[in-house]
């Protein structure tokens, strides 16, 4: 939100050689953050007031003007738009200078041109730009334009640092702050007696209100006497620089008051709207809003209605049947507080929300309506002489919300805080605020909370102590570490897992960790031909596409490969993330994490894959206490960047843990002709499946005190049959000097024969009361593999 | 002489003429031991003919056996000789190696790997609060809206839950937007007192540009005991800045508004850039921004099931992306999501130590 400096200067005497920069420090450290602070100079000089007797065109886009200076005519060639013979315009008389540069007479279009009519630019007016500035018509023609108008400071307040704030949406609760902060006197805000507005000879307005909550007050005021005509220089000159467009004397009161006090007003045609009726809508109603555009409505949208028509969405837009206009003499002035959450929730739903809205979903003080309504009055009097009551200020009060009052132990401050505050100091800073403090009883201090501090803002000690602390100054207060509990909590293994896991792969095994999003992209899955079925959805995904959420990590996993591809020969990534799966049947929709790994080389896909295997293997191994066993997933199983052949399911005693595969050249054609020839390896993992399997705690053998020897057997298996087939055979063997037997490797080559499969078995045999004889070893031999043979396995 | 011996003789006299030629084609200390045993080992061809000298006349027999003595001493000779040679040889060629070996010679490069430079920056503020003694938690990035919003004292239609910035699931779940959620749950499941932190990965549904993404990292951190103070969270952020900056930082805190904690602040520590002057970086105000936090709000504390006449706490927020980019010189924040190792890996990791620098884009 914007704020004019020369504006809050209205409420307080900010001393003139106080820095605007510094001051904006300040208000950062003790209210809301500033945004930023810029200096507005129109670098103009001589500017007067001029009445426009006659226009006439003298060109495209160029009229003649004549105009009216205090005792001489003069003509001017103009590009200004909307100029009418009785306007009264600001006029840059030879000699004057307009944003930076000296006017002379001179000649435009073959006309000779006087002066110049001032564009918005010359008083620096925002972004107003290009449009001649219209004075209201009782400006004297000739008078200066007063120079104090030609300079300000505009400061920026980040407007999320004050949504807690409703009291700051206006300049006068911002320069309340400013005053406390500064210790100086915050001005009475100037209105119009209440008194006067309560004329018990003029009608009153009938106001009904359907839902008291919707609606927490509802006042209003009918003027006649208006006129169509600009807003003193001053207010639009501010209103530009705080980014609205200065429209007419009476739009603008409205956006003033909304911009000063925080109280946004609506005018309607008093002549249409002369009762009111506030109501919610039925659903898809439609409404054409002010702005010429035609909505339709969100049922619940809460609604101002004449004789049950509508004529506004409350606290948002007014209607376009019943806005004042030109002709606008009579107008009914609504000034109500409604509930923020119906304000938001109907400017959400309209995709449309306004300055007005805005500061409703704050939660603005109901105490304000009447008080906005006397501003309005005050300041419209000051411009229309012959402005009448036509009823008395009505006012429609169903929800009064009750005064807040709030204890504050001192003790429990002083301990809050890290240091003592004591109850003079504290009613001190608590007054500056409007806040009304007193003594309770003990050390309890009873603190008043203001009606504008009173709406969500302050309702709990801990929101008075806030209020302590800023202005006692963050800064002041002196750091001290804690004095905590020791206390030893359960850790989180997932954690633990997530971050061992990292490690092992990553600094252990030559793995880059990458990190990718969490959705699919549809045109990725196009190509590498993978429909996922059901998913998880974004209601509002990021782009056109993203709109699923994955179910697995491979897909991206696949992508980053194919990134990485062109620069390095030799890739490793591993990433651990989340996939989500829709819940079957009734469950719930569940969400787990992922290890993905994948290696990529132009190298055969058998080591490759084996060296992938080892990775997984080693890592079970490590983070579980655990081997794993491979089962082979059937062909028609297998997902369309799984080979079907060379697909495992990764199990960890009874669970499936996940899968490791080889990338199908089918599928690496789908993305590139160029990966033909790129060896592609990959593993997803479900860290869920192991995170509560703690490794077991294995007793360790004793060192033998009599060697023992170790004897390899290479067998001969046919190529078809599975290592898990051969291994239970094995198992069933047994000797009285075994010691363990274990799988070394497995070899197809050259000096095996084709359709075959060596496997290397190594056996470690001892025995605790002796040194083993050779003929110890022969007689184990024979034994073993005469069970090698029975077996149907041949020693190679 | 007899022709028996004559033979003999003539047999002793090729062996030896063999045997020096051989030994003095021996290339190796090796190859001139096998010429050696050849000839003049025990089962040498010498032995061979001295063992037929049985068969001979025994006034023969002496005779023989001088000549072949004599061959034997002769031989051991020559070999010795030829030996003193291939020794030499060997020590000049041993010399040689010497020369040839370059102990400087880096290994051959094996992949080396690497984390994420967030994951890199997320582990050394794990490190400075475990030696604090807080417990690393993971919560869902899935979440529920009550410990998205509501149980963080944010209720329906609170202006702080805007729409545009949440991912809705069409479960009526959504990403969480921050790591906040999991004060609610660490509470619920520890009770207090309690000191944990909690990394993890949040989204916002935001314009992606150079210095905006919708999916990013950040570091909850919550402290909840008996006579927690103001005081006490000024002290423990500005010894977290000292760790992770691996200096003495100057910080301030201001007033800054989160609906969960109650006094608000945000934390910001003095521009490193320009020392507090003032430049492009900081605004010019010589402060940047770097954490939220706050008191813990008491609602905060009830939904999390603490008792909130006995406890009192705070919490804080660490932008771990930001951090990290701020660490590692990222200055276009989608790089971290790209999966391009050559935007998230030290090039060195990959190839090795750097021979020249050149210019860097
Ligand atoms: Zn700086």
């Amino acid at each position: 939100m914007k704020v004019s400096l020369n504006w809050l200067r209205d409420y307080i005497d900010i001393p003139a050689d106080l820095d605007p920069r510094s001051l904006g420090g300040q208000f950062t450290m003790t209210t809301a953050e500033i945004e930023s602070i810029e200096e507005v100079r129109a670098d103009s000089e001589g500017l007067v007031a001029a009445k426009i007797l006659s226009v006439e065109k003298v060109a495209e886009n160029l009229t003649a003007v004549k105009l009216k200076l205090k005792d001489r005519t003069v003509e001017t060639v103009s590009a200004a738009k909307n100029l009418w013979p009785g306007q009264i315009v600001v006029y840059a008389p030879p000699g004057a200078k307009l944003a930076g540069q000296a006017i002379v007479e001179t000649a435009v279009a073959g006309r000779a041109s006087c002066g110049m009519i001032a564009p918005s630019e010359a008083l620096a007016m925002g972004e107003v730009k290009g449009e001649a500035v219209f004075l209201p018509p009782r400006t004297a023609a000739g008078s200066a334009i007063d120079g104090a108008l030609l300079r300000d400071w505009i400061i920026d307040i980040d407007n999320k640092s004050i949504t807690h704030r409703p009291d700051c949406w206006g300049h006068y609760g911002i320069a309340r702050e400013l005053a406390a902060m500064l210790e100086l006197p915050l001005k009475k805000y100037p209105v119009t007696p209440l008194k006067k507005l309560q004329d018990e000879s003029l009608p009153e307005i009938p106001i009904e209100i359907d839902d008291p909550v919707l609606c927490r007050r509802y006042s209003g005021l009918v003027m006649t006497g208006l006129k169509a005509q600009p807003a003193p220089l001053w207010m639009q000159v501010r209103l530009a620089r705080v980014g609205m467009r200065p429209i007419n004397l009476i739009v603008d009161l409205t956006n003033y008051i909304m911009a000063d006090l925080g109280q946004p007003m609506h005018a309607f045609d008093g002549d249409k709207v002369e009762r009111i009726e506030v109501s919610v809508t039925k659903p898809a109603e439609r409404f054409r809003t002010l702005d010429a555009v035609e909505r339709v409505l969100p049922g619940g949208a809460l609604m101002i209605l004449s004789h049950r028509k509508a004529v506004a969405v409350a606290g948002i837009m007014g209607g376009a049947d019943t806005e004042v206009t030109e002709t606008t003499e009579k107008l009914l002035l609504e000034s109500a507080n409604f509930d923020p959450a119906s304000i938001r929730k109907t400017a959400t739903a309209l995709g449309h929300r306004t300055e007005a809205s805005t500061r409703f979903e704050k939660s603005l003080d109901p105490e304000f309506t009447v008080l906005a309504i006397q501003r309005f009055h005050y300041l419209a009097g000051k411009e229309l002489p012959k402005m009448r009551l036509a009823s008395r200020v009505s006012d429609c009060y169903p929800t009064k919300l009750p005064p807040i009052t709030v204890e504050v132990d001192l003790d429990y401050a002083s301990r809050f805080m890290g240091q003592p505050v004591t109850f003079e100091q504290a009613k001190k800073i608590l007054e500056r605020i409007e806040f009304k403090v007193a003594k309770g009883k003990n050390r309890l201090m009873v603190v008043k909370v203001p009606s504008f501090r009173s709406t969500k803002d302050i309702s709990i000690q801990a929101d008075i102590l806030e209020e302590l602390a800023r202005f006692i100054g963050y800064g002041n207060i002196q750091p001290e570490l804690p004095r905590v509990t020791v206390r030893a909590l359960e850790p989180d293994r997932m954690h633990q897992l997530l971050s061992r896991s990292l490690a092992m792969m990553c600094e252990g095994r030559g793995y880059c960790e990458v990190h990718s999003y969490i959705w699919y992209d549809s045109e990725w899955l196009k190509t590498i031909e993978y429909e996922p079925g059901r998913t998880l959805e974004l209601r509002n995904a990021a782009a056109a596409g993203q709109e699923r959420l994955r179910r697995e990590m491979a897909p991206n996993m696949l992508a980053f490969v194919d990134r990485n591809r062109h620069f390095f020969g030799d890739i490793r990534l591993c990433e651990i993330g989340s996939v989500f799966e829709p819940g079957q049947s009734g469950q719930d929709d569940a969400q787990y994490r992922h290890m993905m790994l994948a290696r990529a080389e132009r190298t055969d896909e058998g080591s490759l894959l084996k060296a992938v295997k080892a990775d997984v293997e080693t890592w079970v191994q490590q983070v579980t206490g655990r081997g794993i066993s491979y089962q082979q997933v059937p062909a028609d199983k297998v997902l369309p960047w799984e080979s079907p052949l060379q697909t495992v399911q990764v199990m960890v005693e009874e669970r499936v843990v996940g899968r490791i595969t080889v990338v199908p050249v089918e599928c690496r054609l789908r993305i590139d002709q160029h990966l033909r020839r790129l060896g592609i390896v990959m593993a997803e993992l479900r860290l869920n499946s192991i995170v509560d399997l703690e490794p077991p705690i294995t007793k360790l053998g004793q060192i033998p005190t009599f060697p023992e020897v170790e004897l390899d057997f290479s067998v001969l298996t046919p190529a078809e049959r599975h290592y898990v087939s051969l291994a239970d055979q094995i198992r069933q063997f047994g000797h009285p000097l075994l010691r363990r037997v274990w799988f070394v490797d497995s070899y197809e080559g050259a000096s095996v024969p084709v359709g075959m499969r060596s496997i290397t078995l190594r056996a470690r045999l001892g025995d605790a009361q002796r040194t083993l004889a050779d003929e110890d070893l022969t007689t184990f031999r024979q034994a073993f593999v005469q069970h090698l043979e029975s077996a149907g396995l041949k020693l190679r | 002489m007899s022709s028996g011996m004559e033979e003999m003789a003539s047999q002793i006299d090729d062996l030896q003429k063999k045997a020096e030629s051989d030994a003095q084609s021996a290339g190796s200390l090796e190859a001139l031991q096998a010429v050696q045993a050849a000839f003049i080992g025990r089962g040498g061809a010498l032995n061979e003919i001295l063992r037929g000298i049985g068969k001979m006349p025994a006034e023969q027999r002496g005779q023989v056996g001088q000549m072949a003595n004599q061959a034997k001493k002769t031989l051991e000779e020559r070999f010795a000789l030829r030996r003193k040679e291939l020794e030499a040889a060997a020590g000049q060629a041993e010399q040689s190696k010497v020369a040839q070996y370059d102990p400087t010679i880096p290994a051959r490069r094996e992949a080396v790997g690497s984390l994420h430079p967030v994951t890199i920056v997320q582990r050394q503020i794990e490190e400075v609060f475990s030696r604090l003694g807080f417990i690393v938690v993971t919560g869902p990035e899935m979440e529920s809206e009550y410990y998205n919003f509501e149980a963080l004292n944010i209720p329906p239609m609170h202006p702080a839950r805007d729409m545009q910035d949440t991912f809705w699931l069409g479960n009526g779940k959504l990403l969480r937007t921050h790591t906040s959620p999991v004060q609610v749950r660490a509470m619920e499941k520890y009770g207090a007192p309690l000191r944990v932190i909690a990394p993890g990965r949040c989204f916002r549904y935001e314009t992606i540009d150079a210095s905006h993404e919708n999916t990013f990292f950040q570091l909850e951190g919550l402290l909840i005991d008996r006579n927690i103070s103001i005081a006490n969270l000024i002290a423990v952020m500005k010894l977290l800045l000292t760790e992770v900056f691996q200096r003495e930082v100057e910080v301030r805190l201001r007033p800054g508004f989160f609906p969960f904690v109650e006094p608000g602040f945000e934390l910001d520590m003095r521009c490193e850039i320009c020392g507090g002057a003032g430049c492009p970086t900081c605004k010019h105000s010589g402060w940047v921004e770097v954490l939220p936090c706050g008191m813990v709000h008491p609602n905060v504390l009830k939904y999390g099931g603490i008792d909130t006449d006995v406890y009192t706490g705070f919490a804080f927020g660490l932008g771990l992306t930001r951090l990290a980019m701020m660490k590692y010189g990222v200055r276009d924040i989608r790089v971290l999501n790209s999966g391009d190792l050559r935007g998230i890996i030290a090039a060195e990791k990959l190839t090795g130590p750097t021979i020249v620098n050149g210019s860097r884009p």
